[in-house]
């Protein structure tokens, strides 16, 4: 009877199987761009994600009132084809394109934008809250929206703003914005995310009503791999399109693969080293959250560190040499906000350096096992380790290297990028490497690092940008400054300092500027768009151009066929392993008469 | 057997045959290794993507799968031992106790318990070694058990009770050292599966990351995209010596069982 049992659930597992194929060759004649990435989303939440990924799918869910070139990002017309500046440049009035409608076919009016600007600046949503801070709009009419700022704003008449439609969230109360799933799947970009699931991939399917008019795929599927070498291989088999994240070990051999482009793009991202340097000042409630090592809050104990790290090695060893050391934090997709730093001003490799303003500070190796102590105990910094990452493994290897040589001790941890967003939030770190790819305008990177930022909300460890903890009433003062210099060399003054101030507080260690590595495949699409144009990526790039630009090539086979192979290779491997299955039984049952 | 003597030479032999300090990153940079040299290129093994010589990770490599192979299966078998002799011995609630939580340990799935323990109680050798015991007593125990349960009826157990020993005594004297062979028999095959344990959950990145056994080679060759690179000198040999190594305790496990295990002796009494 237990075999027969068995047989049954295989059949039926064969079943469904079959049932799938049948589901899969329904999709054929879709046209599917397949993307593949490592890092899955945070959320969905427009208000809340703070991943790569995330920014992805909300580049292509909501559009803009103004949209950034693809050439160069300059400020382009979006949702609203013209508008006017006011002679003060305090107020800009937006008329807005004939016939805009939302993905579920409800209009879209200046309302909507103004209740988004006007909402996200009063519950200071996390994603909104550098370019709204100091706007109020009031939409006039149905097209007409007018925009107001307290303070002469810089980057005005440009205004980048994920735009969220009323009729959803206005049925999201204030205390639940930052969870609400957002799984709605409403927008106004030219895709619109329909299914999720966690750790594998996520769906996005063509919106009808995207003012550019519906684009010319279907859908937009994004796998998620856990391992780099794998979408590597996909890529090359072309079971995806293109890839994003590529590893630095495979991307010379992709540069020269036939049929495939590698892209090289740059726009300003770059991997750190953080330092958690918070020093308990309030407004954090520090009795729900972790504090870092106490010696970390010591200015000359980073700086010691900062002398520790070998960025020239990095670059060379862990990044394949594609990448250039890093210097100071690079805030925008332009690196002529970068300022250049005298040799004094510069935290150089040396170790012995290291090692002498440590002794000068008095932490002391007393009890000669290799490591300084902090009042009588060896100094150990937690190390978090990135497992979605796969450079952050080596990176360690080499700072740990260097740390235990200048006598400081480390302990890891490994989280997903999901779990560390939180981990780091609550402080329950004191080490650690990621990367930021910066926006356009260098404003939303500088916020990042005012005292404003740094997590006190204890009910959700995710609503924060300040990592470091770095808080610094100068620099907060400059933020504000810069915000309203309307004179560019000026302003790129005053962000040169905060840049300096921030690379002195030692922090943050930029270590490299890192290319976005990407890939794709050249036999099913065409009209891949670099932003900026010729260094940029072609994918994840600000505004991501390329996904209402593509075109399918006619006569290339869809992406259905992929699907329906592999529903052929279950069922084939399901008969298999019925076959063995049985063949197992039968013989079992004589093996048992024989021992009888 | 040989091959064992050889491995077991090897990891203690370790700081004569291997430089430690080739397993650091830094070393390799302060001497100017070539990264993913190939064998041809820096002997004997080649190196890894930053530029350390695989032959010294090998070597060091083999301390910690065989200290984690030996350790946990000293845990394993003393809780089994402990377990199962007790159980079967004193019987009656204790056992039915002792047996529920035995068969309880028996049907979790192994591998999602040790990754769940190992991501709780963080990755350091001393939890994997602890992970990986406390996970492969239970049929010890159910072996150790049965056989303490025939051996408590034979006839100069119930002399010496009728002599007046205690139960411990009983215990410590008459039915030990007759399981005793069982019980070693049981260690060497539990031995390799210990290893494997190791290796799966130093691959799944649970293992103790500072530093490097046979499994965190595999996991480091493998996110390092060494397949891709076709870097085999980088993953084939940490394969090829857990083989080896399981494969040889097996066999000797095995040989040792037909020797000392009485029931497989009378069974082929039997056959005769």
């Amino acid at each position: 009877m237990r075999s027969l049992t068995l047989l049954t659930a295989l059949a039926l597992a064969t079943l469904a199987s079959l049932v799938a194929v049948v589901g899969a060759t329904a999709q054929e004649g879709k046209v599917v761009l397949t993307v593949g990435l490592t890092q899955d989303l945070d959320t969905p939440n427009v208000t809340a994600g703070e991943l790569v990924s995330s920014y992805e799918l909300f580049t292509l869910q909501y559009a803009s009132p103004t949209d950034l070139a693809a050439e160069d990002f300059s400020t382009v017309p979006g949702l609203a084809e013209s508008w006017e500046v006011s002679d003060d440049g305090l107020t800009v009035t937006y008329t807005l394109r004939e016939g805009l409608r939302w993905s579920d076919d409800t209009p879209l009016t200046a309302e909507d934008i103004a209740y988004t600007i006007n909402r996200a600046r009063d519950e200071e949503w996390l994603n909104y809250t550098s370019t709204v801070a100091n706007l109020s709009a009031e939409a006039r009419d149905e097209r007409t929206l007018v925009v107001t700022t307290k303070v002469p704003d810089p980057r005005l008449p440009g205004l980048p703003l994920y735009v969220v439609p009323k009729h959803i969230w206005e049925k999201v109360p204030a205390d639940e914005v930052s969870n609400y799933p957002a799984l709605d799947g409403v927008g106004s970009g030219p895709f619109t995310l329909a299914e999720w699931k966690k750790g594998q991939f996520w769906r996005m399917v063509a919106n009808p009503n995207f003012w550019r008019g519906r684009v010319a795929i279907d859908e937009v599927v994004f796998r998620v791999f856990r391992n780099a070498d794998a979408m590597v291989a996909a890529l090359r088999s072309g079971e995806i399109d293109a890839a994003h994240n590529v590893p630095a070990a495979a991307f010379p051999d992709l540069e020269n693969e036939e049929g495939i482009v590698a892209v090289q793009g740059e726009q300003g991202g770059f991997d750190y080293l953080v330092l958690n340097s918070y020093d308990g000042r309030p407004p954090r409630d520090t009795s729900k959250f972790d504090a870092p090592h106490p010696a970390l809050t010591d200015l000359r104990f980073r700086q010691a560190i900062a002398h520790a790290i070998d960025k020239e090695t990095l670059v060379e060893r862990v990044l394949n040499g594609i990448g250039t050391p890093g210097t100071t934090m690079s805030p925008s997709a332009n690196p002529a906000w970068i300022p250049e730093l005298s040799e004094e001003e510069t935290y150089d490799f040396d170790l012995d350096r290291a090692r002498q303003i440590l002794d000068e500070a008095g932490y002391v190796d007393s009890d000669g096992n290799g490591l300084r102590e902090y009042e009588g105990e060896d100094i150990v910094l937690r190390y978090a380790l990135r497992s979605e990452s796969e450079t952050s493994k080596p990176y360690a290897e080499f700072i740990t290297g260097w740390l235990e040589q200048i006598g400081i001790g480390t302990r890891f941890s490994t989280y997903d990028d999901g779990q560390l967003l939180e981990v780091a939030g609550k402080g329950d770190f004191d080490l650690y490497v990621w990367g930021w790819t910066p926006f356009v305008d260098p404003d939303p990177m500088l916020s990042y690092f005012t005292c404003d930022q740094i997590a006190v909300d204890a009910s959700d460890f995710t609503n924060y940008y300040n990592d470091a903890g770095f808080c610094d009433p100068t620099y907060d003062e400059l933020y504000e400054q810069q915000n309203r210099e309307l004179d560019p060399e000026r302003r790129r003054e005053i962000v040169h300092d905060m840049l300096r101030r921030f690379y002195a507080s030692a922090s943050y260690i930029v270590l490299a500027t890192s290319p976005d590595l990407q890939a794709y495949r050249t036999d099913r699409f065409t009209g891949w768009v670099r932003q900026p144009a010729e260094t940029g990526p072609v994918l994840f790039s600000n505004s991501s151009p390329s996904y209402w630009n593509l075109t399918p090539i006619e006569g290339a086979d869809d992406g259905g066929d992929g699907l329906a192979t592999g529903g052929i290779v279950a069922i084939v491997v399901a008969v298999v392993l019925a076959a063995a299955l049985a063949g197992w039984i039968v013989l079992r049952r004589r093996t048992a008469e024989e021992r009888e | 057997m040989l091959v064992l003597g050889v491995f077991v030479a090897a990891a203690l032999a370790a700081p004569l045959l291997a430089d430690e300090a080739n397993l650091r990153a830094i070393t390799a940079d302060a001497r100017d290794y070539p990264r993913w040299a190939s064998p041809a290129e820096l002997g004997p093994l080649g190196t890894d993507s930053l530029g350390r010589p695989i032959w010294d990770q090998l070597v060091y490599g083999s301390q910690v799968s065989l200290l984690v192979g030996i350790a946990a299966t000293v845990i394993a078998i003393v809780i089994g031992t402990v377990v199962g002799v007790v159980g079967g011995f004193v019987g009656g609630w204790t056992d039915a106790a002792l047996a529920r939580l035995t068969e309880w340990f028996l049907v979790i799935p192994f591998l999602p318990l040790a990754i769940v323990l190992a991501a709780v109680l963080g990755p350091s050798l001393e939890n994997i070694v602890l992970v990986i015991g406390i996970t492969s007593w239970p049929v010890t125990a159910r072996l150790i058990r049965s056989q303490v349960l025939s051996i408590k009826e034979r006839l100069y157990v119930e002399r010496s009770r009728a002599l007046g020993a205690s139960g411990a005594h009983i215990m410590g004297r008459h039915v030990l050292p007759s399981v005793m062979p069982l019980v070693i028999a049981n260690a060497t095959l539990t031995v390799p599966v210990a290893i494997l344990s190791e290796t799966a959950l130093a691959f799944l990145g649970l293992g103790d990351p500072t530093r490097v056994s046979w499994g965190s080679m595999l996991e480091d060759s493998f996110s390092a995209g060494a397949l891709g690179q076709e870097a085999w000198w980088w993953y084939l040999p940490p394969g090829l010596c857990v083989i080896a190594v399981v494969l040889s305790f097996t066999l000797v496990g095995r040989a040792l069982e037909g020797i000392l295990d009485p029931r497989l002796r009378d069974s082929h009494a039997v056959g005769r």
